[in-house]
């Protein structure tokens, strides 16, 4: 059986990466996956090709698996209302089926 | 006239050495297009490498004197290192077009130390064998660290004089729309010229287009209502700045933490053999690629910079001389009165000219959100760097074979 979720992605600015961890952690997601990401915003092109001295410039996409919208909406506002008037950043949600995922679907599994 | 042919002099070596010449090479390849990327990975161990080799050499001189000659440098630096961020207030902060947070930022990044002006002033002084203090590396925290503290504590007492006073003016839903205005006004403005409310729009319709009603707890009316709690939490936590969690950070940073290691192994172990065969030798070369990367750098923000305001053109070239100007001078007084050598009046009014492309910029990024970064990343890195390695170098080796030439 596969067990509904909703996948929340923020992708942002990786100077913000700590704050949001705790962010989300305190919301009480089980986890989360960082990805090192580049790409073109309305700021900005970002991408990992350019000569860099300092990691200020990189982005990175957190994908977390809540178990109902609400713990996901929480984490985006906090997200959302601390941040994004400051820093570059997108959040958007999707429905998710869970296959295989112990600490997400519990003992029994999905 | 001995002045001008010395500095002349110098500017010519100077553009001769690996230094400027990698320097000015990357910025022509940036310009023509040039696809050669250098790794990220390989930029932190080149600058993990610079650090660890000034510290260690730092370390094992300060192993061998006495440390009463460092105090009177050290205090002076961190004077130099405050002083700048005042600087930086009351006159960029004063000019047309320019926002105050976006100045008191710049000042941060321009009173911090770039690690790899401080090797470049380093390698050239050894070329035309001055003598210096070799502990005169060992200055950069005590300037790095004031000066973005400063930076830091003094744009948050703006904003949140700034906020209080737009409390006091106004209910909460224009305190609530006027930062994002700003924000538009500065950031969108100068990043997306097309599309400048974009991003405030397009984060806030995400999350606030979501459809609450059904789900949860009242209505979409509650949805402005958290909002509004979490700014006030958050700015009830603004109101207070802490100071250690911004000296935490510095330290923190790679470059810092690079070089108070290499402080820590030079002076409690010995060294030298490995800092000897490896971190010496490696030294020069690593440099020549980090400032390749540098001028790529600079040349990819020079675009950034000319989307605000000029008066930062115009400061970032006159800055760097300022600041290096006022270092000399306390420097003359440390060489007067303690017997402080002039190539490390030299070192101390390098550093002074430096602006921080490390660590700055994450540290100020974090500390003062609100700032452009296009700014002061900007006028650092475009301007900045390439006008402290370039002109003032060999302006106060110049200014400083005058003097003891006398």
């Amino acid at each position: 059986m596969a067990k509904p979720a909703k996948k929340l992605v923020i992708v942002t600015e990786k100077i913000l990466l700590k704050k949001i961890a705790s962010i989300i952690e305190e919301a009480g997601a089980t986890g989360y996956t960082v990805l090192e990401t580049g790409g073109k915003g309305s700021r900005n092109v970002r991408s990992t090709g350019q000569p860099n001295v300092s990691d200020t410039q990189a982005n990175i996409k957190f994908e977390v698996l809540t178990p109902d919208r609400d713990m996901a909406e929480n984490i985006a506002d906090q997200v959302a209302v601390k941040f994004f008037l400051d820093f570059a950043g997108m959040i958007y949600i999707c429905d998710a089926e869970v296959l295989y995922g112990h600490s997400f679907c519990g003992p029994e599994g999905c | 006239m001995d002045f001008l042919s010395f500095f002349l002099m110098d500017f010519v070596k100077q553009l001769q050495s690996p230094t400027l010449g990698f320097l000015i090479g990357g910025m022509v390849i940036a310009a023509l297009g040039s696809e050669l990327v250098i790794p990220e990975a390989i930029c932190q161990i080149i600058v993990f490498m610079l650090l660890a080799r000034i510290g260690l050499s730092g370390g094992i001189a300060i192993r061998n004197s006495n440390l009463t000659e460092m105090i009177l440098p050290a205090a002076f630096s961190v004077v130099v290192g405050i002083l700048v961020v005042f600087i930086a207030r009351y006159t960029l902060a004063k000019l047309p077009k320019v926002k105050t947070v976006d100045a008191i930022a710049t000042g941060g990044l321009f009173g911090a130390v770039s690690g790899s002006t401080m090797a470049a002033a380093l390698t050239l002084l050894d070329e035309q064998s001055i003598p210096y203090e070799a502990w005169a590396g060992a200055l950069y925290p005590f300037m790095d660290i004031p000066a973005l503290v400063t930076a830091i504590v003094v744009a948050n007492i703006y904003l949140n004089k700034k906020k209080r006073k737009a409390a006091g003016a106004s209910l909460s839903k224009q305190e609530y729309s006027s930062p994002a205005e700003e924000y538009t006004g500065t950031a969108g403005a100068a990043l997306s010229p097309a599309g400048a409310p974009l991003p405030v729009g397009t984060s806030f319709n995400i999350t606030g287009d979501s459809p609450t009603a059904g789900t949860s707890s009242g209505s979409a009316g509650d949805y402005p209502a958290t909002r509004q709690e979490y700014r006030k939490q958050k700015s009830s936590e603004d109101n207070r700045v802490k100071i250690w969690p911004i000296v935490q950070e510095s330290l923190q940073g790679p470059a810092l933490s690079a070089m108070l290691l290499g402080v820590a192994l030079g002076i409690l172990t010995r060294p030298e053999s490995v800092y000897e065969s490896f971190y010496d030798p490696l030294f020069r070369g690593l440099l020549s690629i980090l400032m390749l990367v540098m001028g790529m750098e600079a040349w990819s923000r020079i675009g950034e910079l000319r989307k605000v305001a000029q008066w930062y053109v115009v400061y970032s070239i006159v800055a760097p001389f300022v600041h290096g100007l006022l270092a000399f001078g306390l420097g003359m007084i440390a060489h007067y009165t303690m017997g402080f050598s002039m190539g490390g009046v030299v070192v101390l009014a390098v550093i002074a000219s430096s602006s921080s492309d490390i660590s700055g910029p994450p540290t100020l990024r974090a500390g003062i959100p609100s700032a452009n970064p296009s700014a002061y990343i900007g006028a650092s890195t475009a301007i900045g760097t390439p006008v402290a390695i370039g002109l003032c170098i060999p302006f106060f080796i110049g200014l400083a074979q005058t003097i003891g030439s006398n």
